[in-house]
C-alpha cells in the first residue's frame, strides 16, 4: 500500500493558479525530489501537503494517506497527522529547536506525548546513543554544533513514529562535509521503509538522494524522471540551464594575468571581540585578478575583508596600499543585497548623491546600467521593490561608478538562486579581470571558489591552537 | 492611522479651548464671586462656577495653559538631551557609552515624582521645579531609544556602505538613521508629552504640586471632590479634560512596537 | 553574571551619590544656618550643643562647599541617614516601620497584576487580531491613559461609596489591602497583558513552535512545556523594569489611601520640608529598584541559559 498518494494537487489564489496539477505517489522505500527556484512553486505545493499554506491561498486535489482520504482544504484534518503520519524536517534546524530546553526534552516530550510510549526514557536514551548525541542530552542547543542540532532535530522530527519524512531544504546555510551527512541520514529514511520527500534548488543534494525528480518552474512541471535520468540525460531546456548553472559546470577561468599589486598585508593579526581569529597571514592582491577566500564558517573570513577595506583595524600587522590609491577605490558587495541599501530612498537618489558628493559625471551611469543589463527604471524603486539578483547588480554598479581598484565580495550571492548566482559571478569577474580590479570573492562552495577564481586563500581552524587560530594555505 | 489623527484632532481641540478662551472670555482665574458658588453651566457661563464662584472655564483654560505649556518646555529639553546623548553614546561607543548608560540607568532607578518633590525643596517656586524634576528624568527614555535605534543602524551593512562610499555623518544620519529613529521618537515625544501632564495633575492631587490658588486640573479636583454630590458636573470637567488630553497623546503614540 | 552584578553594584553606588547630591541641595535650599540644621539632622533638634555643632563645623569646613558634601556623602554610605527634622528620631528606625507597609502593597499589586495581566495576554497572543485581542488593547490603551490616583478615585467612589463593599481607606485587615493594591495593579496590568501578548504572538511566529508542532504536539502542549518559558522572559524583565512607575504609585496611591507606608511619609516630609526623612526615602526607593533588578537580571539567567552567556 502507498503511504502518500496525491492526485492533481494545485494551489489558487483569488485570481490565478499558483502552481498547476501534480500527481505523485510514494510508495514505502521511495524518495521524491521537487526542484526549483524561489517562485517556482515548490515550497507551495509542500505547504499545500502539511495544510501550512498562507491566508489568500487554497488547494485542490485529492490527497490520501495510507489509503486514507485527507481533506486537503481543511488544515486541521492535516494537522492531526503531523509526526504520527507525515514528520517534517526543517530548514536550519538549530533554529527549529527550542533555544531554552535542554537536548534530551526536546526528544523525550515526542515520545511521550505524541508516539505514548510507555518507556519514552528508554526510546530516547536509545535514539540519542544511535546519533552520537548520547553525551549532549542536558546540553542546550546553543551549544550543540550544526551537525549536533542537525542529528537532534532529526531524532526529534522522527520520534512521533511517521513513515513520511518532508524536508524542506535540508541543505540550506550549510557547508559541504554537513550537506553530505544530511543527504546520509535522508537515505536512510527509504532504506528503512519509510518515504522521503525533498525540497531543494540543490542539484547535488538531489543527486545524492536518487528516487525521482521534479523540476518545477513557475508553477508548471518542466520534467520529472528517475533522478539519474534527469540529471545526466535532461530533456528539457529549463532543466539543461538548471544544471550548467551549477559552479561544477561553469567553464574553467581564463588564465591569469595580474597586473600591478594592490593592496599588501604581511603578518596580519585580526581578532573580533578580543578573541584572535588568526594571525601571522601575509596576503597580496593584484590588479585584474579573482582571488577565492574559502574557510569554514566563523573563522574570521569576513573579518579579513573588512580589515583588508580599513573598515576594522587589525590586531598586528601591516597593510599596504599602491601609492596614490584613494580610500573610496576600495568598495565592498554584501551578502544581503537589501541590507547594503538606505531602506527608505530610492536607488537613483542614492546614486545621484554618490555621483554629486565625488564630481562623477551623470552620463557615466546608463552605459554601466547597459553593461550589467539592468533596466534604468528600477532606479525609481525603493530597495525593497528590486529583486536580489538586480540589487546586487546595482550595487556592482555603484561600487564601479568609483573606479573600484579593489573589491571584497563576502558571500556576494549565497541569497540568489542558481541562475541568477551564476549570472551574478559571471559578470562580477568579467569585470575585475576586463577593468583591472583586484576581487577578493568569499563563498563557502568550493566549486564556485575553483570555478571562477584565479587562486585561493584558505582560512583553517586549527584546532590545536588555544584560540582557534587560523594556518594560512595558498594554493 | 485613523487613531492618530483622531488623538491629533482632540489634541488640537484641547489646545485651541486653553489659548483661545482668554481671547473671547477674558476672565481673571482667581476672581471669586462667592454669589456664584457652584452655580451650572448657563448660557452665560457656559461651564459654571466653582465653590468659590470662579469661572471654570477660565480656570480649565489657565491650569491647562501651566501643564501644557510645562508638558512643551520639558519635552524640548528632554528631546534635546536625550537625542544628543543618545547619539554621542552610540557613535563614540567605548567608555563614553559606558559611563552615559550608567547615569542614564541610575537616573532611572528614580520616580520621576521623587525628583520633582526634591526639585520643589530646592527651586524657588512650583512650575519651575515642575520643569527641572521632569526634565532630569524623563530624558532617559529617549536617550535609550535614540541609542538603540543608532546602534542598531550603525552596524547595518548600509550604514558600512556609505562610510565605504564616502558619504559624511550628517548624510548617514538624514538618510540612514533619521527615518528609522523618527517613528519611534514620535511615540517617545506623545509619551513624554503625557507623562509631564500626567505627573503634574498627580502631584496637585496630593498637595504637594502647585499651590492654590494657582489653578491647577490635580488640584481643580481635589478642591472640588467635597462637592461632588451637590456639584458633579464641576469635579468632571477636570477630569475629563485631563483623560481627553491623555487619551489624546495615547492615540498619536499609538500602540509600542516591541 | 557576575559582570550584570557588578553595573547593578555600580548603578547602586551611582543611584546613592544622585540621591546625596540632591539631599545636599535640599539642605542648602533650606532657611538658615546650614551647621545647625545639619547637627539637628545628625544629632536631632533637642540635642544640639555648642560641642556638637563644633564637630559638624570642623568635619565640614566650608558648609557650602564640596568638603561639606563628601562629609554628608560619607555619613550616608555608612548607614547613618541622620534623624527626622520633624519628629527627631533616627531616619533608618522610622523608615524601617513605613518599609513594611510599602512591601506588602508593592507585593500585593504584582501578584494582582500576574493573576490579571498574563492570562489576558496569553488569551490575546492566542488570536492575534481576534475581538477579544483589539479589547484588551482598547483597554490597556485606556488604563495607559488614565492617571493612578484618578483610578483610585473611581474605585473608591464606586466599590467603597456606592457599593459599599470595601473601606476606601485604613491599614491592617487584609480588606484594606484590596483597593490600593488594584489601583497600582491594573496599571501594571494593562503593561504585561500587552508584552505577553507581544512575546506570545513572536514566539507563535518562531521557527522553533513550528516544529514542535510538526514534532506531533497540539498548540496546548506547545503552549504549556515551550511557549511560556519564553513568555516568563520579557514580563519578569519588564515587571522589574516597571518598578519604578510602581513606586511613583506608591508615593501617589499610598496618599490617597492613607496607606502608612514610605509614600506617604515621603510626601509627608516633603510638606514639612524634612530634608533626611526625604534623602532616606529616595535612597530607599532607588536602592529597592536595583535590588529587584538584580534579582530580575539572576531569574532571567536561570530561565533562559542564553543570557548567562553573553
Amino acid at each position: 500500500m502507498s503511504l502518500l498518494t496525491v492526485e492533481n494537487l494545485s494551489v489558487h489564489s483569488a485570481l490565478q493558479e499558483m502552481v498547476a496539477p501534480i500527481s505523485l505517489q510514494l510508495d514505502p522505500g521511495q524518495a521524491v525530489t521537487l526542484i526549483g527556484e524561489t517562485g517556482s512553486g515548490k515550497s507551495l505545493f509542500a505547504q499545500a501537503l502539511l495544510g501550512t499554506l498562507p491566508t489568500g491561498l487554497h488547494a485542490q486535489g485529492v490527497l490520501s494517506l495510507l489509503g486514507q482520504q485527507v481533506a486537503i482544504d481543511n488544515p486541521t484534518a492535516i494537522e492531526g497527522l503531523w509526526g504520527r503520519a507525515i514528520s517534517v524536517l526543517p530548514q536550519e534546524p538549530w533554529r527549529a529547536l527550542d533555544p531554552l530546553m535542554r537536548a534530551w526534552g526536546q526528544v523525550e516530550e515526542v515520545y511521550r506525548l505524541v508516539a505514548r510510549s510507555d518507556t519514552p526514557e528508554k526510546a530516547t536514551r536509545a535514539v540519542l546513543n544511535a546519533l552520537d548525541l548520547g553525551k549532549a542530552g542536558d546540553r542546550f542547543p546553543f551549544e550543540l554544533s550544526g551537525g549536533m542540532a542537525q542529528r537532534l532535530a532529526i531524532a526529534a522530527a522522527r520520534a512521533g513514529g511517521a513513515k513520511i519524512v518532508i524536508a524542506d531544504e535540508p541543505s540550506k546555510g550549510l557547508d559541504l562535509a554537513r550537506r553530505d551527512e544530511v543527504a546520509r541520514r535522508l537515505r536512510i529514511v527509504p532504506e528503512t521503509g519509510g518515504a522521503l520527500l525533498t525540497i531543494t534548488h540543490d542539484l547535488e543534494l538531489a543527486e545524492m538522494l536518487g528516487g525521482e525528480i521534479i523540476v518545477l518552474r513557475e508553477g508548471q512541471i518542466v520534467e520529472r524522471g528517475p533522478a539519474m535520468q534527469v540529471l545526466r540525460a535532461p530533456q528539457a531546456p529549463y532543466t539543461r540551464k538548471l544544471i550548467a548553472a551549477e559552479p561544477r559546470h561553469w567553464p574553467a577561468p581564463p588564465a591569469p594575468h595580474p597586473g600591478a599589486p594592490i593592496l599588501t598585508a604581511t603578518g596580519l593579526t585580526v581578532a573580533r571581540g578580543g578573541k584572535v581569529l588568526f594571525s601571522g597571514l601575509d596576503i597580496s592582491l593584484h590588479a585584474g585578478e579573482v582571488v577565492g577566500l574559502c574557510g569554514p564558517s566563523g573563522v574570521g573570513k569576513s573579518s579579513l575583508g573588512d580589515t583588508l577595506l580599513g573598515l576594522a583595524d587589525p590586531a598586528a600587522g601591516q597593510i599596504s596600499r599602491g601609492a596614490g590609491l584613494a580610500p573610496i577605490r576600495f568598495q565592498k558587495l554584501w551578502q544581503d543585497p537589501p541590507a547594503a541599501f538606505a531602506s527608505h530612498q530610492r536607488i537613483g537618489q542614492g546614486l545621484a548623491d554618490l555621483m554629486a558628493l565625488h564630481g562623477i559625471a551623470r552620463d557615466r551611469l546608463p552605459p554601466l546600467l547597459a553593461r550589467l543589463r539592468l533596466d534604468p527604471a528600477l532606479l525609481e524603486r525603493l530597495p525593497t521593490e528590486v529583486s536580489g539578483g538586480e540589487l546586487q547588480r546595482l550595487a556592482i554598479v555603484r561600487a564601479l561608478l568609483l573606479d573600484p581598484v579593489m573589491l571584497f565580495a563576502d558571500e556576494p550571492s549565497s541569497r540568489l538562486d542558481p541562475l541568477t548566482q551564476r549570472e551574478v559571478i559571471g559578470m562580477l569577474t568579467d569585470l575585475a579581470r576586463s577593468q583591472g580590479i583586484a576581487l577578493l570573492l568569499v563563498s563557502h562552495s568550493p566549486d564556485l571558489i575553483a570555478q571562477a577564481t584565479d587562486r585561493q586563500v584558505h582560512l583553517n581552524e586549527n584546532p590545536g591552537a588555544p584560540q582557534a587560530a587560523a594556518t594560512l594555505q595558498t594554493a | 492611522m485613523i487613531a492618530r489623527y483622531f488623538g491629533a484632532a482632540i489634541l488640537a481641540a484641547v489646545l485651541m479651548f486653553a489659548l483661545g478662551l482668554p481671547l473671547i472670555h477674558p476672565v481673571d482665574p482667581v476672581a471669586q464671586s462667592l454669589m456664584h458658588a457652584l452655580h451650572p453651566p448657563s448660557f452665560e457661563s457656559w461651564l459654571g462656577y466653582d465653590h468659590l464662584g470662579r469661572s471654570m472655564a477660565a480656570r480649565l483654560a489657565a491650569a491647562l495653559r501651566l501643564s501644557l505649556g510645562l508638558a512643551a518646555a520639558t519635552l524640548l529639553t528632554t528631546a534635546v538631551i536625550g537625542v544628543a546623548l543618545g547619539a554621542l553614546a552610540s557613535w563614540r561607543g567605548g567608555w563614553v557609552d559606558r559611563a552615559v548608560t550608567l547615569f542614564a540607568d541610575s537616573v532611572v532607578a528614580l520616580p520621576a515624582l521623587l525628583i520633582v518633590l526634591m526639585a520643589g525643596i530646592i527651586l524657588p517656586n512650583q512650575p519651575l521645579a515642575f520643569w527641572a524634576g521632569l526634565s532630569a528624568t524623563l530624558w532617559v527614555e529617549i536617550f535609550r531609544l535614540t541609542r538603540a535605534t543608532i546602534r542598531a543602524q550603525l552596524a547595518a551593512p548600509s550604514v558600512e556602505a556609505a562610510r565605504l562610499l564616502g558619504f559624511g555623518p550628517f548624510y548617514i544620519f538624514r538618510i540612514h538613521l533619521w527615518p528609522e529613529l523618527a517613528p519611534v521618537l514620535r511615540a517617545t515625544f506623545a509619551l513624554t508629552f503625557a507623562a509631564v501632564v500626567m505627573g503634574i495633575a498627580a502631584l496637585g492631587f496630593v498637595s504637594v504640586g502647585v499651590r492654590a490658588p494657582t489653578p491647577e486640573l490635580g488640584l481643580m479636583m481635589v478642591e472640588l471632590l467635597p462637592y461632588w454630590r451637590e456639584a458633579p458636573w464641576a469635579l468632571l470637567q477636570p477630569v475629563l479634560v485631563t483623560l481627553a488630553t491623555l487619551l489624546a497623546l495615547t492615540l498619536i503614540a499609538g500602540e509600542k512596537r516591541t | 553574571m557576575i559582570r550584570a552584578l557588578g553595573w547593578r553594584l555600580a548603578q547602586a553606588g551611582m543611584v546613592a551619590f544622585l540621591v546625596a547630591i540632591s539631599s545636599f541641595l535640599m539642605m542648602r535650599a533650606l532657611p538658615g544656618d546650614m551647621v545647625m540644621r545639619i547637627a539637628g539632622a545628625r544629632f536631632g533638634y533637642d540635642n544640639i550643643t555648642a560641642e556638637n555643632a563644633e564637630l559638624v563645623r570642623a568635619q565640614l569646613g566650608d558648609p557650602s562647599g564640596i568638603g561639606a558634601f563628601f562629609g554628608w556623602f560619607s555619613g550616608m554610605l555608612r548607614g547613618d541617614l541622620g534623624n527626622s527634622l520633624v519628629s527627631g528620631m533616627p531616619v533608618s528606625a522610622e523608615i524601617g516601620h513605613q518599609l513594611g507597609a510599602t512591601a506588602q502593597l508593592a507585593g500585593g499589586a504584582i501578584v494582582l497584576s500576574l493573576l490579571i495581566g498574563p492570562p489576558l495576554g496569553i488569551a490575546a497572543g492566542l488570536r492575534p487580531g481576534g475581538w477579544f485581542d483589539r479589547l484588551t488593547l482598547l483597554l490597556a490603551a485606556a488604563l495607559k491613559a488614565t492617571p493612578q490616583f484618578l483610578l483610585g478615585l473611581v474605585l473608591i467612589v464606586l466599590v467603597s461609596i456606592a457599593l459599599g463593599l470595601l473601606p476606601a481607606a485604613g491599614h491592617g485587615a487584609p480588606q484594606h489591602l484590596v483597593l490600593p493594591a488594584l489601583t497600582l495593579a491594573l496599571g501594571l496590568a494593562a503593561a504585561t497583558t500587552r508584552i505577553t501578548r507581544e512575546a506570545l504572538v513572536q514566539a507563535r511566529q518562531s521557527d522553533w513552535w513550528r516544529f514542535a508542532r510538526w514534532k506531533g504536539l497540539r498548540e496546548d502542549q506547545v503552549l504549556l512545556f515551550h511557549g511560556l518559558r519564553h513568555v516568563a522572559v520579557p514580563v519578569l524583565t519588564l515587571i522589574a523594569a516597571q518598578f519604578v512607575a510602581l513606586m511613583e504609585g506608591v508615593v501617589v496611591v499610598e496618599t490617597i489611601f492613607g496607606w502608612p507606608g514610605i509614600g506617604h511619609a515621603l510626601v509627608h516630609a516633603v510638606f514639612h520640608r524634612d530634608v533626611p526623612m526625604v534623602q532616606g526615602t529616595a535612597l530607599m526607593m532607588g536602592l529597592a529598584f536595583v535590588l529587584v533588578n538584580a534579582c530580575a537580571d539572576i531569574a532571567a539567567r536561570l530561565l533562559d541559559p542564553r543570557e548567562a552567556r553573553q
